[in-house]
């Protein structure tokens, strides 16, 4: 018997071509005299934000009750309203008993907000997940109508498919969002979602007609021939199998949607992609802010792709 | 029970028509077995497919228990309700278990409750000798124990009749009896059935009556007896020298 071949030399070269390739852009960096500014770009995750609190009347301040980190101001105006305000306490700026004008400041709250980063990832999230649902729905009426057995509604199907598979998503998202757009009155974000369900439900659809077709034809017709009527036989038979033999390429589907939403910061929707343009512009870091959206985008594609596999794994047991 | 007149069935193929069912004629009885034999080809399967509404044909007509099939207000799911049918490759449903089999039509068709289904399953399943096998998928039974699966499944259905289209003809040698035995106790218990099978054994042992089958036409009919004594039609001769 063959013993198993020794991996470890194969996994040292494997690092040491990544290295080689890391070593390869540094030094193309290195020629073209850039500087790295990593530390520009946690703040546009996450940074920490001041606003300036104004005194909203004429009048004094009553009481101070300061804490470790804010203190509580009691405010009176001339008219003898009472108001309480808290700020930061290292940014007081009055001590007890000051006149204050209207608009003078007592000091300033610092909190947590998410940069352009973070939000755009949000943006791209809930793009995503929107047109992922729409597009699964209508990807799995119309890959049932193009099984049908009606001549029409078959061929509308078709047409429906090749239209949107022949044409570029980019293109599609114009036509939605300045023609439809504007015929129906939609927003951006509706005209962005409408895009991706539509060019991804496309995709689907072929899917899931592959799929149908892929589950044997005795499969329907044991189901028939025990009394079943076809959406009874569909619904219960045929989509629980055909949809497990459809979960790889569609998590493939959901994937390219992910990354195909970067296409929406076209018709200026602030996803992730737009996110990282505007840093660029305040920070000029284009090499790290690229590489950045990069790694987020990969981060959301593998968390998916993981997600898929731990559902294959749950549908596998009937095999 | 059954009464087939004059059934034509064509299928359109590569630019000539195939008479698959080719005029066919047959009445059936309540109780009897009817074993149908005949040359790969020659329309034994189309013409029991037709018999449950699988496959719709030209001309002719078929009644089931007194519902016409060639009348187009029939409910053809009705008709299936109580007609059985046993494939040669057993079509279970891979993604439930046995007694998921079992169960789903009888709730989704008759709207049987959950508990009740079960309860006819399980008997279904003991007379069948796989009680013990009602949590498995059918991918991990042998061809014999899923074929006794799907007769139990169409059983639970409480047929009338029940059609078998070469049910031991993918099973390995040593799993057709089992199988047959399970249609010989379902014979004996007087259900009426049709039974397409290359099995002479089985024919000869339970046949009320045998039918030759040949280019989609009858071309003999008989007790076993006349068609393992003398059969007369030159057809059947060198059939029945093949497979004997
Ligand atoms: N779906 C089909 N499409 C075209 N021709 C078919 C189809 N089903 C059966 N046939 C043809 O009809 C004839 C009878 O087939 P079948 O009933 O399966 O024969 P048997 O079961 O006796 O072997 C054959 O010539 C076969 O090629
Ligand atoms: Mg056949």
């Amino acid at each position: 018997m063959q013993s198993q071949k020794a991996l470890w030399p194969w996994k040292l070269l494997l690092a040491a071509i990544i290295l080689m390739m890391a070593a390869g852009i540094w030094g193309a960096t290195k020629q073209i005299d850039y500087t790295w500014r990593w530390q520009r770009v946690p703040q546009y995750f996450i940074y920490q934000s001041e606003t300036l609190q104004p005194i909203p009347f004429d009048g004094r301040v009553h009481k101070i009750v300061e804490a470790d980190k804010s203190a509580l101001l009691t405010l009176e105006s001339d008219t003898g309203e009472t108001l309480e305000i808290s700020v930061d306490t290292k940014t007081l700026e009055v001590s007890e008993g000051d006149e204050l004008f209207e608009g003078d400041y007592l000091g300033s709250i610092s909190e947590w907000r998410f940069g352009p980063l973070l939000q755009g990832l949000g943006v791209t999230l809930w793009i995503s997940f929107f047109s992922g649902i729409i597009g699964m729905a209508l990807g799995l009426v119309i890959g049932l109508c193009r099984i049908s057995s009606n001549y029409c509604v078959r061929h509308l199907a078709i047409l429906y498919v090749e239209l949107i598979r022949g044409t570029p998503l980019l293109v599609q998202i114009f036509i939605f969002y300045f023609f439809l757009g504007t015929v129906f009155d939609l927003n951006r974000h509706v005209a962005g979602i409408g895009a991706l369900a539509i060019f991804s439900g496309a995709y689907v659809a072929e899917i899931i007609r592959a799929g149908i077709q892929s589950v044997p034809r005795g499969q329907m017709e044991a189901a028939r021939s025990l009394g079943m009527t076809v959406p009874q036989a569909m619904k219960n038979i045929i989509l629980p199998q055909a949809i497990k033999r459809t979960l790889p390429p569609l998590a493939g589907q959901f994937i390219s949607l992910i990354k195909d939403s970067s296409l929406v910061s076209v018709i200026a929707i602030t996803d992730l992609t737009k996110g990282g343009r505007e840093v660029i512009t305040s920070t000029f870091a284009t090499f790290e802010v690229w590489f950045t959206v990069a790694a987020m985008y990969l981060i959301l594609t593998s968390l998916l792709s993981q997600i898929i596999f731990w559902m294959e794994r749950r549908f596998a047991v009937s095999d | 029970m059954i009464k087939v007149e004059n059934v034509v069935k064509t299928f359109q193929g590569r630019g000539q028509i195939v008479r698959a069912v080719d005029d066919v004629s047959l009445e059936i009885s309540k109780g009897e077995v009817v074993v149908i034999i005949g040359p790969s080809g020659s329309g034994k399967s189309t013409c029991l497919r037709c018999m449950n509404g699988l496959e719709s044909f030209e001309s002719g007509s078929i009644c089931i228990d007194g519902l016409n099939l060639a009348d187009r207000r029939t409910d053809i799911n009705r008709v299936r309700r109580e007609v059985g049918m046993v494939f040669q490759q057993f079509n279970l449903f891979p993604h439930k278990t046995v007694l998921e089999n079992l169960c789903l039509a009888q709730q989704v068709v008759h709207g049987r409750k959950r508990s009740e289904a079960q309860q006819k399953a399980r008997a279904l399943l003991n007379k069948v000798g796989l009680a013990f096998k009602e949590d498995e998928y059918p991918s991990r039974l042998s061809g014999g124990q899923q074929q006794r699966v799907a007769i139990a499944r169409a059983l639970a259905m409480n047929p009338k009749v029940m059609l078998f289209d070469e049910p031991t003809s993918a099973l390995d040698p040593e799993m057709v009896g089992e199988v047959l035995d399970v249609m010989k106790q379902l014979a004996a218990e007087g259900m009426t059935m049709v039974v397409v099978t290359h099995e002479m054994g089985f024919a000869r042992e339970v046949a009320d009556r045998v039918l030759f089958m040949d280019q989609g036409k009858i071309v003999e009919e008989g007790t076993p007896e006349h068609f393992f004594t003398n059969p007369q039609e030159d057809r059947t001769k060198l059939f029945l020298n093949q497979v004997l």
